[in-house]
C-alpha cells in the first residue's frame, strides 16, 4: 500500500502543482482586494469581489456571449465534421491526399488565421465587403456590427477547427466493422437506416469526445476574438477569457480577475455534471428499455 | 430449392479472385468450402449473398436468376464470422432491426423473435446485449438471426472461428442439426478440415480461386484428385515420398505397415495423442509419419512397408493424380 502511494507521489504531486495549487492561489485571491489601488498587494476586502462579480451585468452579458458562441460554434463543427468524416470514409481515390490537405486550417496558429479573417471581414477594403457591395450595392460592415461581428468568429472558428471534428469523427468510423452495414444490406437497409442504427450510435463516443474538447476550448475562447474583434464592437463579442484578461492585465485588478476565473470554474463545472446526470440518465434508460 | 452456380467469377482490375465456379445444392445439402486463407472461399460466400458484384456466370436460386439482384432481394440468411451484432442493442433488438427494416408487423414480429429465441434456447438472454454474453451464445444469436428470416439459402462464413476448440467441438452437432433441420441449401465455409468433414456432407476444396474437387468428405479423402486435396485432408497429414519419373507417390499414415523386408527406417520422435500415437520416422525416401496403437513401444530402428494399391500417385509438375 505504501509503495504505491510512494509511486503515485510524483504525478500526484505533477497534477497538484498544475492543477490545484493555481485554483487554490486564484480562490485565495479572490477574496482580497489585489490591484493598483492597493499598490499590488493582496488585502482582504470581506467577499467584495463576489459581491462585485454577482452584480456584474458585464460579466453576465460576456458568459452569454460565451456561451452563445460555443454552442453556436460547435454545433456547426459537429454537424459539418460529420458530414465531411463521412464523405472521407468512403473508398474513393486521393483520400490520403484530402484528408492531409484538410487538416490546413487547423494546422494554422489561432493568431495568424484570425488576422487573415480580420482583413477578409474588414470595411472596406475586405474581399468580402467587396463582393458583398458588387452584389447589393452598399457596404457590409461585418466586424461593426454587433449582430454580424460575433457571426464572423463562429465563421472563422467554424473554418479552423472543423477539421479536427473531421478527424475525430473519421478515426471513429474507422473502427465500425464493415460486416455491420452488410448484415444491414442483407435486410435490406438503406443509407438512412444504417445512418440512424449503426453510424451514429457507435459513433456517439467519439461524438462526445469531439463535443467535450471542443466545448472546453469554446468556452475558454481568447485568442481568436481577441485578434479578430478585440471583444468589439460595444463587447458584444466579448468572452469571458478575454474580460478577465482585460481586468488583469489591463486594469491590474488581480483579484477580481481572479473571482471572474473562480466564478467561471464553478459554472462550467456545474455545466458539466449537468450534461454528465443528463448523459447517465439516457444511458441508464436505453439499456432498460428493451422488452424481455 | 436449389443453389446453383455456374461459371460464376469475380476480377478485380485484370486479376480474377475466383473463377470458373459451379456447382448446384439441393434442399438437405450442406456444402462446405474449404481451402488456405486468401483462396477466395469467403469470396465465394459474398458473390452469392450479393455483397460483391459477379463479373462473369450466373447464379440461381430455386431457378430464379438472382445475379444482379441487391443482396436484400435474394432471401440469405448470412452468419459472420465476426457475427455482426449491433453492441448498443440487446438481443432481442439485434433480431428486430432486421425485421423491421422489411416491415414486419409489429406482433409477428415478437411472435418470431420468440419463437427463434426458444429454439435457440436464448430466451433468457434477451434483453442482454452482445458483450453480456459468452462468444457461444453471441454465435447463436447471429443464427438466430439467420433463422428469422427463413432464407432460401444459408450461408456461414466461419461461424465458429472466433470460438476456443472445447466449445467448438460442443456447438458442432447442435448447429449441423439445426442447419439440415432448416432443409435449406446450405454453404458453410471454414479453413478448418475437421469443422468441414463434421458439418457437411459435400466439400469443395479451392485453392487460387478454383475449386480443384468438390465430393462427399469420404471420397475426397479416399479419392484426391491432386496432390494438393491429399495433403489438405487428413491429419496427420499424408506422407509425400521423394519424387522419381516425375512422380510422387503419396501413402496415408494410417497405411504404413510395420515388416523386416520393407523400408528401413530411424524413428525421430513420437507423440502421444492418447488413443493413437504418432511416429516421425526418417528414411532414404524422406521423413514419413506413421500411426500406431498407444502401447507400442517403438524400437530405434525398423521397417515399414505399405500396399502400392493404397498409394496415391500424383505428377510431380501439375499436382494431379495419375491414375
Amino acid at each position: 500500500m505504501t509503495t504505491l502511494l510512494l509511486l503515485l507521489l510524483p504525478s500526484m504531486l505533477f497534477m497538484a502543482g498544475v492543477f490545484a495549487l493555481p485554483l487554490a492561489r486564484y480562490l485565495w485571491l479572490s477574496f482580497h482586494a489585489d490591484s493598483v489601488m492597493t499598490g499590488l498587494v493582496a488585502i482582504p476586502n470581506d467577499g467584495a469581489n463576489w459581491n462585485r462579480f454577482l452584480n456584474d451585468l458585464r460579466y453576465w452579458q460576456d458568459l452569454g456571449q460565451t456561451l452563445r458562441f460555443a454552442v453556436a460554434s460547435v454545433t456547426l463543427e459537429l454537424l459539418l465534421g460529420l458530414a465531411i468524416a463521412l464523405l472521407l470514409n468512403q473508398p474513393q481515390r486521393g483520400r490520403a491526399l484530402i484528408r492531409t490537405t484538410s487538416l490546413i486550417p487547423w494546422a494554422l496558429p489561432t493568431t495568424v488565421m484570425a488576422l487573415g479573417w480580420r482583413w477578409i471581414f474588414n470595411t472596406p477594403y475586405g474581399p468580402v465587403n467587396r463582393l458583398f457591395e458588387s452584389v447589393f450595392g452598399h457596404s457590409l460592415n461585418a466586424l461593426g456590427e454587433p449582430s454580424l461581428a460575433w457571426l464572423t468568429t463562429v465563421y472563422a472558428d467554424v473554418w479552423k477547427t472543423t477539421p479536427f471534428v473531421a478527424l475525430i469523427l473519421l478515426a471513429g468510423l474507422q473502427t465500425i466493422p464493415s460486416d455491420l452495414y452488410e448484415a444491414a444490406r442483407l435486410e435490406g437497409a438503406g443509407a438512412l437506416t444504417c445512418l440512424k442504427k449503426i453510424t451514429l450510435p457507435l459513433l456517439l463516443p467519439y461524438l462526445g469526445l469531439a463535443l467535450m474538447f471542443r466545448m472546453a476550448q469554446a468556452f475558454g475562447v481568447f485568442d481568436l476574438i481577441q485578434v479578430m474583434t478585440g471583444g468589439g464592437p460595444a463587447s458584444s463579442t466579448e468572452s469571458i477569457a478575454l474580460y478577465a484578461y482585460w481586468n488583469a492585465l489591463r486594469f491590474l485588478d488581480f483579484g477580481y480577475s481572479a473571482t471572474i476565473m473562480i466564478g467561471s470554474f464553478i459554472i462550467l463545472t456545474m455545466m458539466v455534471a449537468i450534461a454528465w446526470v443528463v448523459i447517465a440518465t439516457a444511458r441508464r434508460r436505453s439499456v432498460v428499455g428493451a422488452p424481455s | 430449392m436449389t443453389l446453383h452456380l455456374q461459371n460464376v467469377g469475380r476480377c478485380i482490375g485484370n486479376q480474377w479472385i475466383v473463377r470458373h465456379l459451379a456447382f448446384q445444392i439441393g434442399n438437405d445439402e450442406c456444402l462446405a468450402l474449404v481451402g488456405p486463407s486468401g483462396c477466395g472461399k469467403s469470396t465465394t460466400l459474398r458473390l452469392i449473398a450479393g455483397l460483391d458484384p459477379v463479373s462473369e456466370g450466373s447464379i440461381a436460386i430455386g431457378g430464379h436468376d438472382v445475379t444482379k439482384l441487391t443482396p436484400a432481394e435474394r432471401s440469405i440468411g448470412m452468419v459472420f464470422q465476426s457475427y455482426a451484432l449491433l453492441p448498443h442493442l440487446s438481443v432481442f433488438e439485434n433480431l428486430e432491426l432486421g425485421l423491421k427494416i422489411r416491415n414486419v408487423q409489429c406482433k409477428d414480429r415478437s411472435i418470431r423473435i420468440q419463437r427463434v429465441l426458444d429454439l435457440l434456447q436464448l430466451s433468457d438472454r434477451a434483453s442482454h446485449r452482445p458483450a453480456q454474453l459468452s462468444g457461444g451464445q453471441r454465435q447463436r444469436v447471429a443464427l438466430a438471426r439467420a433463422l428469422i428470416r427463413d432464407p432460401e439459402v444459408y450461408l456461414l462464413d466461419e461461424p465458429m472461428s472466433n470460438l476456443d476448440a472445447q466449445l467448438r467441438e460442443g456447438i458442432r452437432p447442435e448447429l449441423r442439426r439445426l442447419v439440415l433441420e432448416q432443409q435449406k441449401p446450405t454453404i458453410y465455409v471454414t479453413h478448418d478440415q475437421h469443422e468441414a468433414m463434421a458439418m457437411a456432407n459435400k466439400i469443395a476444396i479451392i485453392n487460387h480461386g478454383q475449386i480443384l474437387q468438390l465430393d462427399t468428405p469420404i471420397n475426397l479423402y479416399k479419392n484426391p484428385n491432386s496432390l494438393f486435396v491429399a495433403q489438405f485432408l487428413g491429419r496427420p497429414q499424408i506422407n509425400c515420398l521423394k519424387p522419381s519419373d516425375n512422380q510422387i507417390q503419396a501413402i496415408r499414415p494410417e497405411d504404413l505397415k510395420f515388416d523386416d523386408s520393407g523400408l528401413p527406417c530411424r524413428l525421430l520422435s513420437r507423440e502421444w495423442l492418447g488413443n493413437t500415437q504418432l511416429l516421425y520416422l526418417a528414411s532414404s525416401e524422406g521423413d514419413l509419419r506413421m500411426i500406431m496403437d498407444p502401447s507400442f513401444e517403438c524400437p530405434e530402428r525398423l521397417f515399414v512397408r505399405w500396399d502400392p494399391q493404397k498409394a496415391f500417385y500424383f505428377d510431380r509438375e501439375t499436382g494431379k493424380r495419375i491414375p
